[in-house]
């Protein structure tokens, strides 16, 4: 853009220059001779005034679709960004949450489920300890019915010996002979009582065997389910998170990536300043191209010349940025300063 | 919780520019387009730190710093001042309207980060 200007000023020079060469050249040719002063300036002045405000209406509306396009790109990169952020975001807690909540909430689940199936198969394997004790006691009473049995046995017998030696005594051993005959009666009726008390002890025992036996199948086979599927939820949750790792390992990286992508447009939109820079480089000329109008009919009406030194010195009074002043001095382009912090 | 900064400049893309570092880095952000439609924006909320552009249309940034540490929720809210502008009296001005800092465009988010995380109080 200082091109453009340096292109103002040398066109305003050359029509000084191209006054003066018209005068030379009239004697030569058949040349219509120089216009009067007068016409002359005025003619500057026309043109100055037809050509300022198209040169600043084209520098404004570079400005405006430069803004427009740099707007328009900021605002998409910003949008990216955006959405990646809330990506990033929502991920990370998806993530947290299959880690430490669904998955450890799963865990502790079935967890309690196996449980209560081995507590559910001990409570069975208590209740098959309590039928053993049964047994015992059952074995213990079959002993005791014998013994009742033996002893019945050996009354019996001491009755029979008694009464027989009632016998013998004659009459003074009669009442004693009935005594004698009752206790035999009372042992034989042991006898047959004991008797039965065994058969019932052997038909518990038996039906406590019975149901001991189908019990201790029962848990033998339940106990090796509950193992299965503790084996088994053990292995689906292995299985589960594995699948959650590689999940995890997949969204790390599409996250490091998802990092990367956003610093690049970071730094992308930091490049983008340039605009308002630009912006204010193309303001500064534009109003100076209407300073040139502006002094060139002041020259026209001949109360000041058209002096180039008053439009710079204008122009320079404009600059807002230390690259502006070095371009403006050294006339080559000028590099963008750095950044620079002053703390008050 | 967040901090609240207010970015004020006529510039979109500065402001995209700004905002998103700011974002990034956990901050709340709002923004205004000059001078005039930021004081609109000081409402009373809290707001931690402004970062102002200087040259603006319709109301200049020294100028709403000035008008803004008349207000006294704002009056000791800390204020940078982010410009193309590199003049020594510009910088005077601005210290004299209440500005803590002075930064020039085209600025790195890290420095500017640097600058904020000075300046936010804790």
């Amino acid at each position: 853009m200082a091109e453009t200007l340096v292109a103002v000023i040398a066109l305003a020079a050359g029509f000084g220059a191209g006054y003066v060469a018209r005068g030379r050249r009239a004697g030569g040719r058949t040349d219509p001779g120089p216009l009067p002063p007068d016409r002359y300036a005025e003619s500057v002045t026309e043109f100055a005034g037809a050509v300022a405000p198209v040169w600043s209406a084209q520098i404004d509306s570079s400005r405006t679709q430069m803004e427009t396009a740099v707007g328009q790109l900021t605002d998409t990169f910003g949008g990216i960004v955006e959405h990646l952020d809330s990506v990033l975001t929502s991920s990370s807690e998806a993530l947290h949450d299959g880690q430490g909540g669904t998955f450890d909430r799963s865990r502790q689940r079935l967890g309690d489920v196996v449980d209560t199936l081995d507590q559910a198969l001990t409570a069975k394997r208590a209740s098959l300890g309590e039928l053993h004790s049964l047994l015992s006691l059952n074995e213990e009473l079959r002993q005791m019915s014998e013994e009742v049995t033996r002893i019945a046995a050996q009354t019996n017998l001491l009755a029979l010996n008694a009464a027989i030696e009632a016998q013998r005594a004659g009459t003074v051993g009669a009442s004693f002979g009935v005594v004698a005959l009752e206790v035999r009666q009372l042992a034989d009726r042991s006898q047959n009582t004991s008797a039965r008390m065994v058969e019932n002890v052997d038909r518990v025992a038996q039906a406590i065997t019975s149901v001991l036996a189908t019990a201790e199948a029962s848990a033998e086979r339940e106990g090796t389910a509950v193992a299965h599927a503790n084996g088994e939820v053990q292995a689906v949750l292995d299985d589960l998170m594995a699948m959650l790792s590689r999940m995890q390992d997949s969204s790390q990286q599409l996250e490091q990536a998802a990092v990367g992508i956003r610093g690049e447009i970071g730094e992308s939109l930091v490049s983008l300043q340039f605009q308002d820079r630009v912006n204010q480089m193309l303001e500064h000329l534009r109003d100076n191209i209407i300073r040139f109008a502006d002094l060139a009919a002041d020259a026209a009406t001949g109360t000041a010349a058209l002096d180039a030194r008053v439009l710079l010195d204008d122009l320079a009074t404009k600059y807002t940025m230390a690259d502006e002043h070095r371009a403006h001095t050294s006339g080559t382009a000028a590099k963008v300063s750095e950044s620079e912090i002053t703390f008050f | 919780m967040a901090k609240t900064i207010l970015i004020v400049d006529d510039s979109a893309s500065v402001r995209q520019v700004v905002s998103i570092a700011l974002k990034g880095a956990g901050y709340e952000v709002i923004t205004g387009t000059d001078g005039k439609d930021a004081l609109t924006k000081l409402n009373g909320q809290r707001i931690h730190l402004i970062i102002s552009d200087v040259n603006m249309p319709n109301m200049d940034g020294i100028t709403f710093v000035a008008e803004a540490k008349k207000l006294p929720a704002y009056k000791f809210t800390p204020v940078i001042m982010l410009t193309t502008e590199s003049q020594e009296d510009k910088k005077r001005q601005a210290q004299a309207a209440g500005a803590k800092a002075w930064v020039t465009k085209p600025f790195q988010p890290e420095q500017m980060l640097g600058a904020v995380a000075k300046l936010v109080q804790p």
